[in-house]
């Protein structure tokens, strides 16, 4: 390898960058194509990871001697990492789907009027939520190393996903007679925006946040009356599993890696829980959108006393699911700490 | 009267809900009144958001009567209603182009509202300011991003499926590291172009929100670009070769403005988009051949954007068409210092001219590729109503050393 590759602008040929190949790669497909796990090899993989690097140079390229940093960014993998990423990307990729075709659109018929109305709210709510759920990854993004590039990769999928859901939901809302209805006030989506730190931020927004909502599409049988709606939340569901995988094992990854975060990770918690709300963002208990979620559980107005058990039930699952989620990241003992909001809903584990 | 939250233990009352309480005036000692009788503490919290006063409360208690008390004034809201919306075009299945009716397709030239709001909603009266600083739709618009947003996802393709790995054959060592050294540089590129644009998203605001839909493609195709070209370079027996320059992306991390962004961006993007055209030419087998068509097929997208926002930005904001000049000089200064780059022109001129030992002939057919690679360029720049008059000297300098009869390249 050329020690110090000659990048002049002499006249005459220059050829160093031929000599920088000792270690050939010759990754071979799998049964799922050639994939990020099949070139994580040698001296490009994951694991290789060296020292931090802030000039955008992708892990494994070899270092211009010339070359410029670009700001401030992560400088250990554990900062931004999570061990599933290649995977997630992969299938994220698969599994990319479109709101304008994949959604049975011709399913969708006349509902009663608070039925229509109510779903309309929440797809208000739900197309608000979403559209910060892509900004916030695009403003860590050049602050993730392109020596933890896949996680890089993951994030810009997510990126992609939420668009999709912004999207989803206000078709959803503008296409059975109805129109999009109050905007939401304290869902406490600005904590999401206002987190310093990336953990902090994965956090807030892949555990708890998209975990919250992730409950709630996993009851859209219940929710959605129609085939429509019912495939929204379904194939939504479908990408939040992978944007809350990703949280999991990134929280997993830095308590596993670096234990004395614990204490300073349960203190973002102890704040957004303490929240009024709660639960910080993917709050449910804003009026309309309690109410919208009462009727809809519930069958209509008329039924709202129904759908207020069903809305306690669906509040329990939240609390409970995010309970579990912490703990397969190692952050078990958050049960005894829990905010008060939630601690009525916790189970015995 | 609750069977879903579990047995109550000592109910904890957050601050804030008695902040709450008192605001409406409830009586002290209220909140507990409500838990002993069986509400829950979620139940109680919903009254205190949904404004119960501490009367109405207190007369809800004494009747035994549940305390939440819904109004449902948000079905009352005066937006839009009645909007049944229906694909035009059913090929293409329900599209956001068919969602700009009425007020809901209204994008308007200042959008004033700081919060997160959809577009269409009925506002809050009291919200956060979110922080957004992109207002003007003249700054970052362009009519053809509704459409474009469908197309890319109909045109959505996966590199770990979609090429064909298993017929990537042994190539000479010298034009195999040529193709790995092309495709690092392009990798590094493309991840780099995708966390800009990335990091302007926060700052856009929900007035502009097909935009920024659009954008998420852009970013997820240059993700998958470079995914698939760092792919390619670990396959076939080469790996990662020297990163790329850096004087070129410093001065897009250097934007001030989406404006400087979008400008110095144009320029990689139109030579990008012209150099993935000519794919053929630098493809050395099938697969090459179908990732650089299908990385100019998402770059036609791209190109279309920047040149219909320059186009509508400069008709809006007239005074600020020269000011345009500094950054197009700028970038393509900056990419004619990098084209001179050993690493950047060799591995091309290897490619073009089929080994190292044909290099010379490589050059000169990589002199007519940068020169088709400017002339689309301009021809872009005038697409968008924008005459450049005199290209970056450096550039310039490119093809003048070329004919110069003194010239040894
Ligand atoms: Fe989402
Ligand atoms: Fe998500």
């Amino acid at each position: 390898m050329a020690v110090n590759p000659s990048t002049g602008q002499g006249e005459g040929l220059d050829l160093s960058w031929l000599d920088l190949y000792d270690d050939a790669a010759s990754a071979t497909p799998s049964k799922k194509g050639m994939t990020l796990a099949d070139i994580n090899l040698g001296r490009y993989s994951a694991e290789a990871r060296g020292a931090g690097d802030m000039t955008f140079r992708l892990r494994g390229a070899i270092p211009r001697p010339n070359a410029q940093r670009f700001g401030p960014n992560y400088q250990s993998k554990a900062d931004v990492w999570a061990e599933n990423c290649l995977m997630l990307y992969e299938e994220a990729v698969q599994r990319q789907w479109s709101s304008a075709r994949d959604i049975p659109w011709e399913t969708l018929e006349p509902l009663p009027d608070d039925i229509e109305r109510a779903m309309c709210q929440l797809c208000t709510m739900l197309t608000e939520v979403e559209f910060i759920a892509g900004d916030v990854p695009g403003q860590w993004l050049p602050f993730v190393s392109a020596q933890d590039y896949e996680a890089g990769l993951f994030l810009m999928t997510q990126i992609m996903d939420e668009a999709r859901h912004t999207d989803v939901f206000r078709k959803r809302a503008l296409a059975n007679g109805g129109g999009l209805l109050a905007q939401g006030a304290g869902l406490g989506l600005r904590t999401l925006i206002e987190a310093r730190d990336f953990t902090e931020m994965s956090v807030l927004m892949h555990i708890q946040a998209e975990g919250f909502v992730q409950s709630m599409f996993r009851m859209g049988e219940l929710i959605g009356k129609t085939e429509a709606d019912k495939r929204i939340f379904r194939m939504s569901a479908q990408d939040e599993s992978r944007h809350l995988a990703f949280g999991v094992m990134h929280l997993k990854y830095v308590l596993d890696t670096e234990p004395e975060r614990r204490e300073e990770i349960h203190h973002y918690l102890d704040k957004a829980e303490g929240d009024a709300a709660g639960g910080g963002s993917g709050d449910v208990t804003f009026p309309p959108v309690f109410e919208a979620l009462c009727i809809l559980l519930g069958g209509g107005k008329d039924k709202f006393d129904e759908g207020v058990q069903k809305f306690l039930l669906l509040r329990k699952r939240q609390v409970n699911e995010y309970l579990h989620r912490l703990e397969v990241a190692g952050l078990g003992d958050r049960r005894q700490r829990v905010g008060p909001l939630l601690r009525q809903f916790v189970e015995a584990a | 009267m609750s069977e879903a939250p579990s047995a109550p233990r000592t109910v904890e009352v957050p601050q804030e809900a008695r902040d709450r309480a008192r605001e409406l005036g409830w009586e002290d000692g209220l909140i507990e009144l409500a838990l002993q009788q069986g509400h829950t503490l979620q139940e109680v919290w919903q009254a205190l958001r949904a404004g119960v006063t501490g009367e109405q409360a207190k007369m809800y208690l004494a009747r035994g009567a549940r305390v939440v008390r819904p109004d449902f004034w948000w079905m009352r809201v005066p937006t839009e209603w009645g909007i049944r919306v229906r694909p035009k075009d059913p090929a293409m299945g329900l599209q956001l182009s068919d969602l700009m009716v009425g007020t809901y397709g209204d994008v308007p030239d200042v959008w004033t509202n700081r919060s997160e709001i959809a577009r269409g909603s009925w506002p809050n009266p009291v919200v956060e300011d979110m922080g957004y600083t992109i207002f003007e739709k003249a700054i970052v618009w362009a009519d053809c991003v509704v459409p474009l947003y469908e197309i890319a996802i109909r045109d959505r393709w996966a590199a770990a499926t979609d090429l064909p790995w298993s017929t990537l054959e042994p190539l000479p060592t010298d034009i195999e590291r040529a193709v790995c050294q092309f495709l690092t540089e392009q990798s590094e590129r493309a991840y780099f172009e995708a966390t800009m644009w990335a990091g302007w998203l926060p700052e856009i605001s929900y007035g502009f929100l097909e935009l920024k839909l659009f954008l998420s493609t852009v970013i997820f195709d240059l993700a998958r670009h470079s995914e698939a070209f760092r792919k390619r370079a670990l396959a076939n027996g080469g790996g990662l070769g020297l990163q790329a320059p850096t004087d070129y992306n410093r001065i897009v991390k250097e934007a001030r403005t989406f404006p400087e962004l979008a400008a110095v961006l144009f320029v990689q993007d139109s030579m990008l988009l012209t150099l993935f055209r000519h794919g053929e030419r630098i493809a050395q087998n099938q697969l090459e051949r179908q990732l650089y068509a299908l990385c100019a097929r998402d770059r036609e997208r791209l190109v279309e954007y920047q040149v219909e926002r320059l186009k509508h930005f400069l008709y809006k904001m007239p005074d600020r068409r020269e000011e345009q000049n500094l950054y197009f000089s700028k970038a393509e200064g900056r990419i004619a210092k990098e084209w001179r780059d050993p690493a950047v022109w060799e591995p091309l001129a290897i490619l073009l001219g089929g080994g190292t030992d044909r290099i010379e002939e490589g050059r000169r057919m990589l002199l007519e590729l940068r020169k088709a690679q400017v002339d689309d360029y301009v021809a872009n720049l005038r697409r968008a109503t924008f005459e450049r008059k005199s290209l970056n000297g450096r550039l310039v300098a490119i093809f003048e050393e070329a004919t110069a009869p003194t010239a040894t390249a």
